[in-house]
């Protein structure tokens, strides 16, 4: 079955008549295309500027399954977060060979780079830290969550045991890594308060639209998304690896972390620890780490040839160098 | 003996003739993909302009913390035994107390992450 019919049966409508648009960038694991859909009949009646969103060729293990992003953006949505609306989920691969979700397509730019030139954004981050703050709202149990793995020991220590194991998996040894993740052993914090994390909360994964004074448009990339420590999405947006053309600025390369943190405070009604910040941000660095090494396996082992996915593989260094840096070794 | 330019030289020329010449006429799309090529074309000259390892010293390091006797005689095998060896033992905690030999891995650890910065991103803001 084409994408149109699919359509036309979600949407419940007469017919459908779909355009395909271009590939869009951002997002290194899935696949997003824009479409154009006119749909005739129905509640959904009207020009729709949709994206279409399929699961790549070869993921990695912390990428969550595309139904599952898709719950989540969901259950984002209906709680008010600032995110592209869900559609319909298809995990028929007759119509697309893989499967795919349909989300409303919202205007701006995402680009770390892009923003984080766009000057100082005080009020992005601000608005960021609220967003923040409704997303950690969100906590276990949940029903609409209930796919989500329940916390084993605390979330620090359960970071720990996944990075290690992933480490496991790499062909090279990395004492830096090693190291930094002995150094998170030995000072994680206790077990706290369990949210719902982003995992990916961060510049690049929230769009900005300068056509409409710079407003925020919506939070993307939710296929990292569980339950966990909420100083670990707090460090993590304002981890140095995250701050693009603007390493001084340390909340994403777009403003002071006060700024950030503090909006996030109020919103939620949370005092957040800055030295467990600090904890998360060594963490952070190993985890991207982590994720790099696996991304350019993808390229290494012949399943998704890619100079981009190379490339990622030099980019561990800097991340060793923030790891050392946080645990006091340079 | 080999023929000049040798491979430093022909990689820093081509990289000069694909971001002057050739980039300019591109789209932003395939300018994209040049700035890529050229970042690759970058780190693989001056890791060619560096030894085996990023830090001339991690061999050397290794060495005294975990002896010459065992390991074997190809250089490259043998620092990836080392490493491996010294990775378990970071995680198994044996460095985790003051001392020698804490001195000695955490001085290996920044210098040999610093070259290898160096070499992927010397333009990295420290």
């Amino acid at each position: 079955m084409p994408l149109g019919p699919f359509i036309r049966d979600a949407a419940g409508a007469d017919s459908v008549s779909v355009d395909a648009g271009e590939v869009l960038t951002g997002g290194a694991i899935q696949e997003n295309r824009a479409l154009k859909v006119k749909v005739h009949g129905g509640p959904f009646e009207g020009t729709h500027e949709l994206v279409l969103r399929a699961e790549a060729a070869a993921t990695i293990p912390e990428s969550r399954p595309l139904e599952q992003q898709f719950r989540l953006l969901k259950a984002a949505h209906a709680d008010g977060v600032n995110v592209p609306e869900p559609l319909w989920y298809c995990g028929n691969r007759s119509i697309a060979g893989k499967p795919f979700y349909l989300m409303r397509r919202i205007a701006g730019e995402a680009l770390g780079v892009r923003v984080t030139r766009m000057g100082p954004l005080p009020e992005i981050a601000a608005t960021l830290g609220g967003e923040l703050a409704r997303i950690h709202a969100i906590a276990p149990p949940d029903e609409r969550l209930s796919f989500l793995e329940p916390v084993a020991t605390s979330p620090a220590l359960d970071a720990v045991a996944r990075y290690r194991g992933y480490l496991d998996a790499e062909p090279e040894p990395h004492p830096a890594l090693e190291w930094t993740l002995r150094w998170l052993e030995l000072n994680a914090p206790p077990a706290g308060e369990i949210v719902l994390c982003h995992r990916d909360f961060r510049t690049g994964n929230y769009m900005v639209d300068p056509e409409s004074g710079n407003r925020l448009t919506g939070i993307l990339d939710w296929e990292f998304a569980g339950w966990g420590d909420p100083h670990e999405d707090l460090a993590w947006f304002c981890a140095r690896c995250w701050r693009f053309s603007s390493p001084r600025l340390e909340a994403g390369g777009i403003a002071d972390r006060r700024v950030f943190i503090e909006a996030y405070e109020r919103a939620s009604g949370r005092r957040m620890d800055p030295a467990q910040i600090a904890y998360w941000e060594a963490m952070a660095h190993v985890r991207w780490a982590v994720i790099a090494l696996q991304q350019a396996m993808r390229h290494r082992s012949g399943a998704e040839p890619s100079l981009e996915l190379a490339l990622i593989g030099r980019r561990i260094a800097e991340l060793e160098y923030e790891c050392l840096r946080l645990t006091g070794v340079l | 003996m080999r023929n000049r330019p040798d491979a430093v030289e022909l990689i820093e020329t081509a990289e000069k003739t694909l971001t002057g010449d050739v980039a300019p006429d591109l789209s932003p799309r395939k300018r994209y993909s040049v700035a890529l090529i050229a970042a690759a074309l970058g780190i693989a000259k001056r890791e060619l302009r560096g030894g085996p390892t990023a830090w001339p010293g991690e061999m050397g390091a290794l060495r005294e913390l975990y002896g010459t006797a065992d390991g074997p005689a190809d250089h490259a095998a043998a620092l990836s035994t080392l490493n491996r060896r010294f990775a378990a033992d970071l995680r198994a905690g044996l460095y985790d107390e003051p001392g020698r030999g804490r001195k000695l891995a955490m001085t290996l650890l920044g210098n040999d992450v610093v070259a290898r910065l160096t070499e992927d991103n010397p333009r990295y803001e420290k």
